[in-house]
């Protein structure tokens, strides 16, 4: 059931990816808007993901920065925790791959989202930066 | 609830999951707010356990992982119902702009 499960959002996220690779959401209709910006204008920390995420597929990584640094900023963090995750899950322990589970490091991320979503909606430089743009 | 995290009580092995990793992908794929609140919850996960209070950070593991679940398909679900309107409207005007050229 459980591998029905993984095998379904496996083949999910491959057809995403061949949709997001293929398409370009800053020249294409059929991809949705941020709710968040549609109701209220001002940019939410995952805007422009999408773009951002066409331009990684094409290995623009100062282009998908462009639209969306905090994506780019979590790659990393994502890779680790992966790799942590097979560290535990052939260990049995996280042993010193446990920085997900340290008490500061959430306080960090959030700290960082919000700090990220205040400064992206401010209308100046060098914070333009941060709001997505090619 | 309070009675499992008093001194004498027995201390799990491990950490209860924390969902960080989920609630950040929540938070930048998602644009929703519910995010924000699956990391606020995995930061309490993390001090609850780090102070000895077992039973407080499995509450906040199960807060923490009930939010990220809302965010993700409350985004699913937007999603899915933006894709059905708008092959509705295609189609719509498909056939409206059919009917016109005959």
């Amino acid at each position: 059931m459980r591998l029905t499960g993984n095998f379904i959002a496996l083949i999910v996220f491959a057809a995403a990816a061949v949709i997001y690779f293929i398409f370009n959401p800053a020249v294409t209709s059929f991809f949705p808007n941020c709710p968040f910006y549609s109701l209220t204008g001002f940019y939410c920390p995952g805007c422009g993901s999408q773009r951002a995420i066409h331009q990684l597929l094409h290995g623009n990584i100062i282009a998908a920065s462009g639209y969306n640094v905090l994506l780019v900023l979590s790659l990393p963090v994502l890779l680790y925790a992966m790799m942590a995750t097979v560290y535990k899950t052939v260990k049995g322990t996280y042993g010193k791959w446990d920085l997900i589970y340290k008490p500061w490091f959430p306080k960090a991320v959030l700290i960082v989202v919000l700090s990220f979503w205040l400064l992206r909606n401010l209308p100046f430089y060098p914070f333009t930066l941060l709001a997505p743009h090619n | 609830m309070d009675q499992l995290s008093q001194p004498g009580a027995p201390t799990p092995s491990t950490q209860p999951k924390n969902w960080l990793v989920e609630s950040i992908l929540v938070t930048i794929f998602c644009c929703l707010p519910f995010g924000i609140v699956g990391i606020i919850y995995a930061s309490k996960v993390n001090s609850e356990w780090a102070a000895g209070r077992f039973a407080e950070a499995e509450t906040a593991s199960k807060e923490a992982g009930k939010w990220t679940k809302i965010g993700f398909f409350v985004g699913l679900g937007v999603l899915v119902l933006y894709l059905i309107l708008y092959f509705i409207m295609g189609v719509a005007l498909f056939s409206g702009a059919a009917r016109f050229n005959n």
